[in-house]
């Protein structure tokens, strides 16, 4: 009796919405201490006062799988089926978290699909800890946007598969949802013009920096790196030996710390060794390191030629024994065992992520 | 190799006895499309807990398991 759904209530997804929750949880949650004690005869509103209570999200946990009492309190919103203005309340109430979260999960349960978007993706700026009970039983830490976050995305969650929602993007081509703004998206353009205004200032100390910084950005200088860099860092360095050391020093760091940042951004990280070798070698006068004194050895032009091309040796050797590593690695895996059943069990305990069988 | 059943779905699986009993379910569940997390493997009463090694449970070479769904 106490089981049976509201007779008002609408079917969800053509189904009973008792039914989203899969048999076998549902006959556990039944048969649980906390639904049979607590959950008997609630209403919307003493609802709210047993979702205060509620002290961690989790699916089930243990051997036997119990479910826990955000599973029950699912469950009773499931059979009740509260108004969804009342849901909205749950997820707009800024004090309680779990409370919200359980209005969360209800939503993307039941609700369409532009109300999970509408009403979700507000509760990416809420940053707050959350309890979470792993299926081993222990406790992890998990944030209220990285829940939402997996609510959205992923079809599964707390031992419950979610009800399929369109993609954001399908939901903008139609025209129902607006192109989503991130909160953040004010800082991230703050940030922006603060790198543009920072590298502006650097800039203003040399003109050469200008030169050198728009050649990091550039996407040929790949290609031409060898030539071009050869060339204005022969002319950098000239220039430097003018001017004071310390000086030198100095804006060098935070030439060499922006182009860091660039290259960063880039990924290159080939030419970030070459620059701080080149940082290394105007700065250190003890240099034991045979490829140095090899470079010092001409004067400074000859010095970059060999700056371009020596990194390149040193790294091929380096790359390609551990291509023929990754290659014996490969082989190691078994899946190329003679047996074919035996190649194919390996393939898959490889795709799980396990090692190859013992024979 | 060990066997599992339940019902009469009936799941051979090649495994080290070194793997984990979570290992195991992994393997059983890509064969039977289910997810790992929703097999139960038993033997009488007694649930196998995921972290511990088939050579631990001593389950040897042949043996039977029942298979259960969370």
């Amino acid at each position: 009796m106490a089981n049976r759904t509201d007779p008002l209530a609408k079917s969800i997804r053509g189904t009973n919405p008792q039914n989203l929750v899969e048999k076998i949880l549902r006959t556990k949650i039944y048969q649980n201490t906390y639904w049979k004690e607590q959950c008997f005869g609630l209403t919307a509103e003493t609802l709210v006062d047993k979702a205060m209570e509620l002290d961690h999200v989790g699916g089930t946990h243990g051997g036997n799988r119990k479910p826990t009492p955000f599973m029950c309190l699912v469950m009773k919103m499931l059979q009740i089926q509260p108004d969804k203005e009342i849901v909205v309340e749950f997820i707009k109430n800024p004090e309680y978290k779990y409370v919200r979260i359980l209005g969360a999960f209800y939503l993307r349960l039941t609700g369409t699909d532009v109300d999970v978007y509408r009403y979700l993706e507000p509760l990416y700026n809420d940053y707050r800890k959350l309890r979470f009970k792993s299926n081993d039983g222990k406790f992890t830490l998990t944030h209220v946007d990285e829940f939402i976050d997996e609510l959205l995305t992923k079809d599964y969650s707390c031992d419950i598969a979610l009800p399929r929602i369109k993609k954001r993007w399908t939901l903008e081509a139609i025209g129902s949802l607006e192109l989503r703004r991130s909160a953040l998206e004010d800082d991230f353009e703050e940030e922006e013009e603060k790198d543009e205004d920072d590298q502006l200032v650097d800039g203003l100390d040399s003109g050469d920096n200008d030169k050198d910084y728009y050649r990091a950005r550039s996407p040929t200088r790949e290609k031409d790196r060898d030539r071009k860099r050869d060339g204005h860092r022969y002319r950098d360095r000239d220039y430097d030996r003018d001017r004071d050391y310390d000086r030198d020093r100095d804006y060098d760091r935070d030439y060499d710390r922006d182009r860091d940042r660039e290259r960063d951004r880039e990924g290159r990280e080939r030419d970030r060794r070459d620059r701080d070798r080149g940082r290394r070698r105007s700065h250190s006068r003890s240099r034991s390191r045979s490829r140095d004194r090899k470079d010092r050895d001409g004067d400074d032009r000859r010095r970059r030629h060999r700056a371009s091309s020596s990194p390149k040796r040193p790294e091929d050797r380096d790359e390609q024994p551990k291509k023929k590593k990754e290659k014996k690695a490969k082989k190691d895996d078994g899946t190329d065992h003679p047996d074919p059943e035996i190649a194919e069990q390996n393939r898959i305990r490889a795709s799980l992520g396990l090692k190859p069988l013992k024979l | 190799m060990k066997l599992s059943s339940v019902g009469c779905v009936y799941v051979r699986v090649k495994c080290n006895d070194d793997d984990t009993i979570g290992d195991l379910k992994k393997l059983v569940a890509a064969q039977t499309g289910t997810r790992a997390d929703k097999i139960r493997i038993q033997k009488w009463y007694t649930i196998y807990k995921d972290h511990i090694t088939l050579k631990d449970y001593e389950i040897h070479d042949g043996m039977g398991l029942e298979l259960y769904y969370n």
